[in-house]
């Protein structure tokens, strides 16, 4: 880059680069002044728009773009630290291959022209095209469109879709349950629902961490300070039901500290109140009284641990309010009893005839043209067991893995290592070398998102149909390729129907197809007499999205006939043995681990234990001095599958007979930010019991008991336990 | 001659910001957002367990009751720009100076390091730096080309980064107008998700920031001291639980 380079971004000459001499500027370009392109953050699936700040071909700060219907303007901490995704010093520079064999580490460069080679020769000596399999995690819609295509055309299984960010929001049982509700039988997927958080006068939230990492934490953000603050009618009332005091919590009016699994029971005892006492000024409640036919207020009060009392008041506070929305989580997804938990939570909703209104529950309308139609889901858990067994079966001969990192985000009991092992040829497109990638024998490094080309449907999240497009801002660093060309480009070798279906020269070709897809949309925000017109628009803005606010009503044509119930939750462990209810949440800076190479987010302290760096054990007070423990005592927690060990954190908003851990750390590779730092309690989970039938990852049913060490181990806290305050000597 | 002075003493800007404590979600994005845009070193585990981190916005948290009456508060704090700031007269080296606007302004190539202003601030907001800054490459290219990087032995602390104060000022002079309420936005206001910090002109009584430092709720951190902090806090809602 130095001393010459072609910046673009906006112009489609990404494509060829050229080396230029100073004495011609480029494009755009004026020394000491910064040129801003519009993209899309790719930390989470949210799909923020952003604006980044160029200076000269180097990416310097990443802004909210507040254009951008999702976040307008503003960003989270993750997306913020976007820079050091792509200046991270762990970056893969170049195509390798493993030449010690995988596992060794050993890393030696190879073509470009050699790795897809190997590729396609691989492809072409296929047994059958089932043994093949697309392993993807959190990728560009476009990509996802053009793996599901090559797929199709090659008669592969279609790409399955896991990491654990999207397990941890329970993103794959939003849908489930959005189907149950709204879909009919001939809707391929329904949207996720959206809750309109700003305008509700008071917002039930069960194990929604929705100011933390759930669905689209910037947007809720920013109508929680609407609901706030920004209201005609006063200051709106949040109330949150779980087992430990999130950072969302630590927000609410009110906690309820549910007893693990009793959520449901709780939302059914309210509705079952609602109905009794006919609350609220929606009519007669007897269209939905069915639902609550055997549900007994004073047995839930029993099971969960929350009084009668407590129960006819938020029933009463839910109901007299106008606009009260009730939000299932995703921390209910991790219960065996997940789905039935939030069926019983949306239908307070149901209920209470929320659907459509104001300050209630919509759904996305869709975004007018095919390509962009149907948003990328992702994959039951179910499909992704099946996945590893027919790995374990020897069935795949080819395994391609995109956007997560399997070997970290799933449990040790899957057997996802001896799976992966099976496999003869694994390729990795991870940026730099995560657990996964040391399982392969090709690693071919994807572009980071800013260097790099895509869209994503907004879902859910945004108030309108909106399509976030994602543009390179710099030139790529590295010799690294975007994967979607290098798909294309084995398309194109495999030839026949594969060819065929995917005929584009490059991506950049794909996306400027599609883009024009909307081209005549009177309702977008701008419009273009031409294809490239409106490709140009489209970079310019950062993607497409309707000029006024349109959602659709949900019908809820799903609403069962029967009563709604909630079975007993199970947890596995003998509670004798192990007494704790083991309470995994993803870490606000990290996430689901994805941000544990960034130096920024590990040094970002954790708003509840203003901890960073490390993996910390929270026990309530009660709980720490039974156990003789104390902060930065570090304890064993075990459970029947697992164990680690880590320092403790004395936490006033725990249950006592429940401990949580974050999760983020304990990478064995991943770059010198990441590795060899703390534990991943994902190896204290169980696998699913009968009750969830291995249909989602259970990763909030486990028991663990805690043993003492004796050892003990200073976490790094801006919070000071001695009062001696910061710049503490030794 | 004597109404010019006056006039241009007017015209000075008190820029000042708004922490509305029942927006906060504690959320982290304005300490990461301030790290990027004023190249704050990361230290490492150790020496921020030693309490040598550089924030220069934090959220303290405090807990209130006991479980299960329990109850988090987030309070952002950074720099508050005092008018009668303590740090100032204690610097040996007028490192640490009163600028025209009413920032408490650093300057970092006076600064020799005696920590004497990081031990007078009542608000604990200084940063000292006990080591060189490492940015293994090529991170040094996401420093930001407007701000200083600090060198080892050198105080620092929030700006409201100065930087984009100017930024603007000489943007909206190039273009021949006044600078419009809102147009200055620290890295951390621009981020902020639930639009909790507001930042504007003090001097402007109709600027968003004199608006709500109106507000029944408005406070400012260790008033009785007499700091006269620019950072006026918004108290939050009544949020304990009822028994």
């Amino acid at each position: 880059m130095t001393g010459a380079g072609v910046l673009t971004g906006m112009s489609p000459t990404v494509r060829r680069v050229a080396l230029e001499p100073f004495v011609r500027p480029p494009e755009e370009e004026l020394p000491g002044r910064a040129t801003w392109y519009a993209s899309t953050c790719r930390q989470c699936p949210a799909g923020c728009g952003i604006l980044v700040r160029v200076i000269n071909g180097r990416a310097r700060k990443i802004e909210g773009n507040p254009a951008h219907p999702l976040n307008r303007g503003k960003l989270c901490a993750r997306g913020q630290a976007g820079l050091q995704v792509l200046y991270n010093p762990d970056r893969l520079q170049n195509a390798v291959r493993q030449s010690g064999g995988r596992g060794s580490r050993q890393f030696k460069p190879i073509q470009w022209t050699e790795a897809i080679d190997q590729l396609s020769s691989a492809f072409k000596s296929l047994g059958a095209p089932s043994r093949v399999a697309f392993l993807g995690g959190l990728m560009s819609d476009h990509l996802l469109t053009l793996v599901s295509g090559f797929l199709k055309a090659l008669g592969a299984p279609p790409p399955v879709l896991f990491d654990l960010h999207t397990a941890l929001e329970g993103r794959a049982e939003a849908t489930d349950m959005a189907r149950r509700w709204f879909g009919d039988s001939q809707a391929q997927g329904v949207p996720l629902p959206l809750y309109d958080i700003a305008r509700a006068q008071v917002v039930f939230s069960f194990g929604a961490n929705l100011l933390e990492t759930w669905m689209s934490p910037v947007a809720q953000g920013r109508d929680y300070g609407l609901m706030r603050q920004g209201q005609a009618g006063g200051r709106g009332l949040l109330v949150q039901f779980e087992p430990r005091l999130s950072a969302t919590a630590a927000s609410a009016d009110e906690w309820i500290p549910v007893k693990p699994g009793t959520e449901g029971l709780i939302a059914l005892g309210l509705g079952r109140i609602i109905v009794e006492d006919n609350l609220g000024q929606v009519g007669s409640h007897s269209e939905h009284a069915h639902l609550y036919r055997n549900v007994s207020v004073t047995d839930v009060a029993d099971a969960s641990g929350v009084s009668v009392e407590t129960l006819r008041r938020l029933a009463n506070a839910f109901a007299a309010a106008d606009h009260s929305v009730a939000i299932p989580g995703g921390y209910l997804a991790g219960l065996g009893n997940g789905s039935q938990t939030m069926d019983a939570v949306l239908a307070l909703n149901v209920l209470m005839r929320r659907l459509g209104r104001e300050g209630g529950v919509f759904l996305p309308h869709q975004v007018p043209a095919e390509p962009f139609a149907s948003s990328a889901s992702v994959s039951s858990f179910a499909q992704v067991t099946d996945l590893i067994e027919r790995l374990k079966a020897g069935q795949v001969d080819i395994l391609l893995i995109h956007g997560c990192n399997p070997l970290y985000e799933l449990p040790q009991w899957t057997g996802i290592a001896e799976a992966i092992r099976r496999v003869p040829l694994v390729i990795s497109f991870s940026s730099c070398v995560d657990e996964t990638a040391v399982l392969a024998d090709l690693v071919l490094p994807d572009h980071t998102y800013l260097e790099g080309w895509g869209y994503q449907v907004v879902s859910p999240g945004a108030d309108r149909p909106a399509v976030s497009g994602q543009q390179p801002v710099v030139r790529p660093l590295y010799d690294t390729r975007a994967t979607g060309d290098v798909m294309l480009a084995l398309a194109a070798r495999i030839g026949g129907q594969v060819a065929q279906a995917l005929p584009w020269s490059d991506e950049v070709a794909f996306l400027e197809q599609n883009s024009a897809q909307l081209l005549g949309t009177s309702s977008g925000i701008y419009d273009a007499h031409t294809p490239a017109g409106f490709w140009s628009l489209w970079r310019q803005h950062g993607g497409w999205w309707t000029e006024k606010p349109l959602r659709d009503e949900p019908e809820a044509i799903g609403t069962p006939t029967g009563p709604l119930q909630v079975s007993p939750a199970v947890f596995a462990g003998d509670a004798q043995q192990h007494p704790f209810h083991l309470i995994p949440y993803p870490s606000l800076a990290l996430s689901d681990g994805r941000g544990a190479n960034l130096p920024w987010l590990q040094e970002m302290p954790d708003p509840m234990t203003t901890a960073s760096w490390n993996t910390w054990v929270e026990l309530n007070p009660a709980t720490a001095r039974s156990l003789q423990v104390d902060n930065n005592d570090v304890v064993k927690v075990v459970s029947p599958y697992g164990e680690l060990q880590a320092p403790v954190v004395v936490y006033p908003g725990i249950r006592p007979d429940a401990v949580a851990i974050p999760i983020g750390q304990g990478h064995r590779d991943y770059g010198r930010f990441a590795q060899g730092r703390g534990s991943n309690p994902l190896a204290l989970l169980a696998p699913p019991s009968e009750q969830a039938r291995g249909s989602w990852l259970p990763w909030g049913a486990t028991r663990v008991r805690i043993e003492r060490t004796g050892r003990k181990q200073e976490l790094a806290r801006v919070e000071s336990l001695d009062g001696a305050g910061r710049e503490k000597l030794r | 001659m004597a109404q010019d002075v006056k006039s241009s003493v007017e015209a000075a800007p008190r820029w000042a910001m708004i922490v509305d404590l029942d927006r906060c979600t504690g959320c982290q994005a304005c300490v990461v957002a301030c790290h990027a845009e004023n190249n704050i070193p990361v230290v490492n585990e150790q020496q921020a367990a030693y309490g040598r981190w550089m924030h220069w916005i934090i959220v303290d948290r405090y807990w209130e009751g006991e479980y299960p009456n329990v109850k988090a508060r987030f309070t952002p704090v950074m720099c508050q720009q005092c008018a009668q700031a303590p740090c100032e007269p204690v610097c040996p080296v007028f490192a640490t100076y009163h600028n025209r606007e009413g920032l408490n302004a650093q300057v970092y190539n006076r600064c020799i390091g005696t920590r004497f202003c990081g031990n007078a601030c009542p608000y604990k907001v200084r940063a000292y730096n006990w080591f060189e800054p490492e940015f293994p490459s090529p991170l040094t290219e996401q420093l930001n080309p407007d701000v200083t990087v600090r060198s080892r032995g050198i105080m620092e602390k929030c700006t409201f980064c100065i930087q984009r104060i100017r930024r603007a000022e000489l943007d909206a002079k190039a273009q021949g107008r006044q600078l419009a309420d809102g147009e200055v936005q620290p890295a951390c206001v621009q981020t902020c998700p639930p639009s909790a910090l507001v930042f504007g002109d003090l001097n402007d009584p109709n600027s968003q920031v004199s608006q709500l430092a109106r507000s029944h709720r408005s406070f400012r951190l260790l008033d009785e001291l007499g700091t006269d902090p620019a950072v006026i806090y918004l108290k939050g809602g009544e949020t304990n639980v009822p028994g």
